[in-house]
């Protein structure tokens, strides 16, 4: 796609509720002429008319194309005036920008998920590209387990898709912060959910969340003996233009529009992240 | 390589070279408005504008290329409808009286805006511009660009650069239109001389000779590469920034921007880069409140790092230039000198 400020133009072919907060865009690329495709952890910059843009990772996997899944919680203006869009209406995006998550290093790996509210969305991308692959033997992962947190019973996102998931067999386990007289599931934080977990030298963790959450994820795994290296997380940063030359999302001597927003621990060990290291 | 070209022009002969060449181009150089502010400024007529070329241009040559404002598109909303459009081009230009350190921002500037694709409205403007340079004779009160090895002459990125000589000019030509240009308007310039050489090569000695600052900006950066800067200094720098941008508005290096939609009426708008600064608190806010950097103790960290530790590490050279203007701005007197001083000062108490 172009490295120009003009973006390409998308029309939304579906709204997917996802809770009082987040929904889910479905869209198409209306120009088909040029060539399109992302990796899953990449992200687009979002023009919504008026408002200007926003950096919003893609959601579904590229096993899905032509059709874009970008899942946006209500957060500011812009995001506000997308929740305020109906199927038909028009958005620019630009892109895909940014380091994917390494899914070609996935094959024969064991994956493990840890995600706290909207931060599922990037990974979501990972999990649908791994269930797509592994019905071609060769790549396929060797396991798939989820470990998610929310601040509520309502407040749980993609539970549709999460559903589907565990009918694939992906062994999705739920956590949250403040209990309603329906929860019968795991309260608390989603690092308790590691104390039942096993990893071995196998395993792949990918984390996404709160800065907090994040923190606590990296600290639990690494006392759990998981090596840096195979650990991943993204960095979410103010950004303006996604391709490395505004200079809002620089972070100790990397941008992380190009050299993130995924990253690997022992990347983020070298690095000064206030947020993970407060 | 050999495409280098050195000839003298007499002083007389100035004006009437940048008549013609005004002709095929829009002219810009420093001219002292009635303020009394220098300042580069497009001149329409060479007969009623007078060049300044005694004092530094408050503003470097940054907003010719970077605009403080600019359009990068127009948009349109109907309907169906949401299209973007890009803006016209940039048309011809020759800067006339630069100085080395602008110069050297301005390629330093072509670095980041090339990477990792090019920057179409930046190199629009880019390649329509021819630069002419004035070395410097005398440094102004506040430069060190010696200590940044961006002048007070320069050895190449100029189209023509210009050493006074007195009553007349000793030009070299770079590469291209440079070359071209001496070489179309020929009979303006004359041979050069022995003794041209002679004293040119003695005034940059003097020149060099003149510096009021003694900045150990190479010895900070290495420094950088090494060690960690003591909390305690960002602490002090931090309590007398006033959060005003004015050092990375002067300085001809910093380029970062924010990008935003404005509307113009209700189904149109325009998408305008503006310039922005990191020494802000808004910088790198996002949407919900978030901020992952503490400003109360690191708002000047993310700029002096980035001059001095991460693009001396990326580029072999920091990206300070030594023309001194945030010296000149800061009200605080927490200056890039003042950082560097405060952190070299340490090791020799």
């Amino acid at each position: 796609m172009n490295k120009t400020f003009i973006p390409a133009r998308a029309i939304i072919r579906e709204i997917i509720r996802e809770n009082d907060q987040i929904s889910t865009f479905r869209l198409e690329l209306i120009d088909k002429t040029k060539p399109f495709s992302f990796l899953p952890g990449q992200f687009l910059m979002v023009s919504v008319p008026h408002c200007g843009e926003a950096a919003i990772s893609i959601s579904s996997s590229p096993d899905a194309l032509p059709l874009i899944d970008l899942s946006i919680r209500r957060a500011g203006e812009l995001t506000t005036a997308i929740h305020s869009m109906e199927k038909g209406a028009r958005l620019g995006l630009r892109g895909p920008f940014g380091k994917a998550f390494p899914v070609e290093k996935f094959s024969g790996r064991d994956l493990l998920f840890v995600a706290g509210g909207i931060g599922l969305a990037p990974l979501k991308s990972v999990i649908d590209h791994c269930l797509f692959q592994s019905g071609l033997d060769d790549d396929a992962v060797s396991g798939i387990r989820l470990l998610y947190g929310s601040r509520s019973p309502s407040d749980i996102a993609f539970t549709g898709t999460i559903g589907l998931w565990r009918e694939q067999g992906i062994d999705v386990r739920l956590t949250v912060d403040e209990k309603d007289e329906h929860w019968t599931d795991h309260v608390g934080l989603v690092t308790e959910l590691l104390e039942d977990i096993t990893l071995d030298s196998n395993s792949i963790s990918l984390i996404c969340g709160p800065p907090v959450m994040i923190r606590s994820v990296i600290a639990k795994l690494t006392e759990m003996g998981c090596d840096d290296t195979n650990i991943f997380t993204t960095l979410e940063r103010h950004m303006k233009c996604g391709m490395g030359l505004c200079g809002h999302c620089h972070l100790d001597g990397r941008l992380v529009c190009l050299d993130g927003p995924v990253f690997s621990v022992s990347e983020l060990n070298t690095m000064d992240v206030m947020e993970l290291s407060r | 390589m050999i495409d280098l070209k050195e000839l003298i022009l007499p002083k007389d002969n100035l004006i009437p070279l940048l008549r013609k060449l005004s002709k095929d181009a829009r002219l810009v150089a420093p001219v002292k408005n009635d303020h009394g502010d220098t300042l580069f400024t497009a001149i329409s007529d060479l007969d009623t504008t007078e060049i300044d070329l005694a004092n530094q241009p408050q503003a470097s040559l940054k907003p010719f290329f970077l605009p403080q404002q600019e359009t990068l598109a127009h948009y349109q909303i109907s309907g169906d409808t949401y299209q973007f459009t890009a803006p016209k081009a940039a048309e011809d230009t020759i800067f006339f009286g630069v100085r080395s350190c602008d110069l050297t921002a301005l390629l330093y500037m072509d670095l980041i805006f090339s990477k990792p694709a090019k920057d179409t409205s930046y190199y629009d403007r880019r390649s329509h511009s021819l630069i002419i340079t004035l070395g410097c004779n005398q440094p102004f009160a506040n430069c060190f660009c010696e200590a940044t090895n961006s002048g007070p002459y320069l050895e190449y990125g100029y189209g023509l650069q210009f050493i006074d000589l007195g009553d007349r000019y000793y030009v070299s030509a770079g590469r291209g239109k440079g070359a071209d240009l001496l070489k179309k308007w020929g009979y303006f310039f004359c041979e050069v001389q022995e003794e041209d050489q002679r004293i040119r090569y003695q005034l940059f000695l003097e020149a060099r000779g003149q510096f009021n600052r003694n900045i150990q900006l190479a010895h900070a950066c290495h420094k950088l590469q090494k060690e960690e800067v003591p909390e305690e200094i960002w602490e002090q720098l931090a309590e007398r920034c006033y959060d005003c941008g004015g050092c990375a508005y002067v300085c001809p290096t910093c380029t970062c921007f924010s990008v935003d939609d404005k509307p113009q009426s209700r189904d149109s708008g325009i998408r305008v880069r503006s310039w922005d600064a990191c020494t802000s608190g808004g910088f790198t806010r996002m949407a919900g409140g978030h901020n992952p950097v503490d400003r109360s103790r690191h708002a000047l960290k993310r700029r002096f790092l980035h001059k001095l530790k991460y693009d001396f590490a990326s580029h072999g050279k920091a990206s300070c230039t030594g023309c001194g203007r945030c010296v000149d701005i800061c009200f605080g007197g927490v200056d890039i000198t003042r950082f560097i001083d405060l952190l070299t000062r340490q090791e020799n108490p």
